[in-house]
């Protein structure tokens, strides 16, 4: 193992942790706010992907980045208002087989629509080529999804400690009933964050699918490890979130340097293990474990 | 405890498994012989999920471990292990030995966690067994599967019997005809009706008053003095030993095993199987895997969209029928002769 294989390793890493950490937001604050254990997060992800690349074909791959974050976060809604508004106060289990069905329905939608392959996608001129970076080429898009990235986190993070609504949505993680008696519009606040989040893994997917390609189970390939993410880091928790995704990311590809067929299986060595010596995860608050 | 109805059940579901296959056969559910055997053995996997879900209220998104396991412990023991006895028995025995001591494993380190955590964590344990599965390559042949197990007939220590053998021909005009039917499907009826019979003397036992106790109000099953992660974890091991049979089954069935077994796609399935024929109902989970297996080989012979039918089916029960094929039908019934069919209440 050379110096500039682990440096590339550890780059990738955070390249593929901060992705996680953008789509493990979505999830972590959809379960914060609305109480809802979403197992269509990773299908939201592959439809936003699906868009991005239609637009992206026809009009350039900006386009795609607009596009796609907003027709998911349509759908979004779409679902919230017709069917899991319903869910909101049934239990975890009821929740998880919805969205899960959801998901199978969307992702054998889009293998109707596109087909079973694998799609590449198109990059523009302007974000291709290399960056140097300590001695090493590295992919210039890939630099500039992570700058990105970072700066859609903050944002996020902003709005949800800076604005109205995210006091909202803040209090309503503490005490719905509360915020709902003090006047504060918990419905439309839910909503809007399903629409967020949901839009949030919408543009990843557009982001993400230059470098890893996508066919219809894409969502699948990302919800599961989203979810580890999110229970590492501690459900509902924000930081938790990020701090998650930057392990997992890191830890598939160190793992991929070192032993490439355990990659796929470290991080749910990882997460067993860190829910069974602290079952909040790193950042979790303990009363949330029985929900 | 509940007692009654013992002989309307055993002798109901005796002449439902022994009419099955040839109603199975009539033109309008135009199934072929082998796919009753199927649901069959799958659907005894779907029971054993079912006393985890509808009777100890958790949710596992791994029970493909133990259905693939069962699968290539059968399959290894009658290709590497004990090749010279090339015994059915011992296949099935090894098999679910197998399941059972994942099962024991896992079970003790998921008991304590619920909801969310527990279905994540269930995932984990189940991916890490088909990553043991998929790289042990010399064992196991990874991705291609075992090929070749065979039926290795079943000693009766007076007998051999070859289940791949077929009854005696004989023409029942729109019900097939006798000699379509395979030895199998007589042994699948029997230990489906053994399974059946086991799990609803459990959950009538006490052990099951206490699993439903633990699933409304643990806390309080607490301070009646149960250990509720000891009953859990004796459910947890029982429904592993299920669907462990199932995948012994499966894997002599069709001698082979494919690494598919052990997929969460596999581990959703009988999810999709319970929720859709009913959740905590005895004959739910079975009721559950025909229909959809009898859907599936009807429709996907005549389209792609299958996946996507089973998911709008799926949806539409969660949202439509919560209580399931069965659980819907057994409200409304009445009747004393349908109660004897419910697990319990």
């Amino acid at each position: 193992m050379t110096a500039q294989g682990l440096l590339q390793a550890l780059l990738n890493g955070f390249i593929l942790g901060l992705i996680y950490v953008a789509i493990a937001i979505g999830l972590t604050i959809i379960f914060g706010m609305l109480r809802l254990v979403n197992f269509s997060h990773g299908a939201f992800y592959a439809i936003g992907a699906y868009v991005g690349l239609v637009v992206t074909q026809k009009l350039g791959f900006g386009a795609g980045l607009i596009a796609g974050p907003i027709a998911v976060a349509l759908v979004a809604i779409v679902f919230d208002r017709l069917l899991l508004r319903f869910f909101y106060d049934k239990e975890p289990t009821s929740q998880i087989l919805l969205t899960f069905g959801l998901a199978v329905i969307a992702e054998e939608t889009l293998r109707l629509i596109f087909g079973g392959t694998t799609q590449q996608y198109p990059l523009p001129d302007w974000l291709q080529g290399s960056i140097a970076l300590a001695g090493l080429q590295y992919p210039a898009y890939r630099i500039y999804m992570a700058i990105a990235i970072v700066a859609i986190v903050i944002c996020v993070w902003l709005f949800i400690s800076r604005t109205n609504y995210g006091l909202i949505v803040r209090a309503g993680v503490r005490d719905r009933t509360m915020v709902q008696l003090l006047g504060g519009n918990v419905r439309a606040a839910s909503t809007m964050i399903f629409a967020i989040g949901a839009g949030l893994a919408g543009l990843v997917g557009v982001a993400a699918s230059p470098i890893y390609s996508i066919d219809p189970q894409t969502g699948f390939k990302f919800l599961i490890p989203s979810f580890v993410v999110v229970v590492i880091g501690g459900l509902g928790s924000f930081w938790g979130a990020v701090a998650g995704g930057l392990i997992v990311g890191e830890l598939s590809a160190v793992t991929t340097l070192i032993y490439p067929g355990a990659a796929d299986v470290i991080i749910y060595v990882a997460m067993a293990a860190v829910l069974l010596v602290r079952p909040q995860g790193l950042f979790g608050e303990s009363e949330v474990i029985k929900g | 405890m509940r007692r009654g109805g013992d002989l309307a059940f055993y002798l109901w579901t005796a002449v439902g498994l022994i009419l099955f296959p040839f109603i199975f056969r009539l033109p309008i559910f135009n199934g072929y012989s082998g796919l009753g055997t199927q649901i069959l053995i799958v659907g005894i996997g779907a029971i054993g999920f079912n006393l985890l879900l509808g009777y100890a209220g958790q949710l596992s998104y791994g029970h493909a471990a133990f259905f693939g396991l069962g699968a290539y412990g059968a399959g290894l023991s009658v290709l590497k292990l004990f090749p010279q006895a090339h015994s059915f028995g011992l296949a099935v025995l090894f098999g679910v030995g197998v399941a059972v001591v994942a099962a024991f494993i896992i079970g003790s380190l998921v008991v304590r966690l619920y909801g969310i955590y527990f279905a994540l964590v269930t995932v984990a344990f189940a991916q890490m067994v088909y990553f043991i599965i998929f790289q042990w390559r010399s064992l196991t042949n990874g991705d291609d599967g075992l090929q070749s197990i065979g039926t290795p007939p079943l000693n009766f220590g007076f007998a051999h019997v070859d289940l791949t053998q077929t009854l005696p021909a004989l023409a029942l005009g729109p019900f097939g005809d006798l000699g379509e039917i395979k030895l199998w499907y007589i042994f699948a009826a029997v230990t489906a009706f053994l399974v059946l019979a086991f799990v609803r003397t459990l959950v009538r036992s006490q052990f099951g008053e206490v699993l439903d106790a633990i699933r409304e109000n643990e806390e309080r099953s607490i301070f009646v003095g149960f250990d509720p992660r000891r009953y859990k974890l004796a459910a947890f091991v029982i429904s592993g030993a299920l669907c462990g049979l199932s995948g012994t089954l499966r894997a002599l069935y069709d001698g082979s095993t494919a690494i598919d077994m052990l997929t969460v796609e596999q581990s959703g399935a009988f999810v999709i199987y319970t929720v859709v024929g009913g959740v905590g109902t005895l004959f739910g989970p079975l009721v559950g895997t025909g229909v959809i297996m009898w859907l599936e080989n009807i429709v996907s012979a005549k389209t792609g969209a299958w996946r996507l039918i089973e998911g709008l089916i799926f949806v539409a029960v969660i949202v439509f029928l919560p209580n399931g094929i069965i659980g819907s039908f057994l409200k409304k019934a009445k009747f004393d002769l349908f109660a004897t069919f419910r697990g319990k209440k």
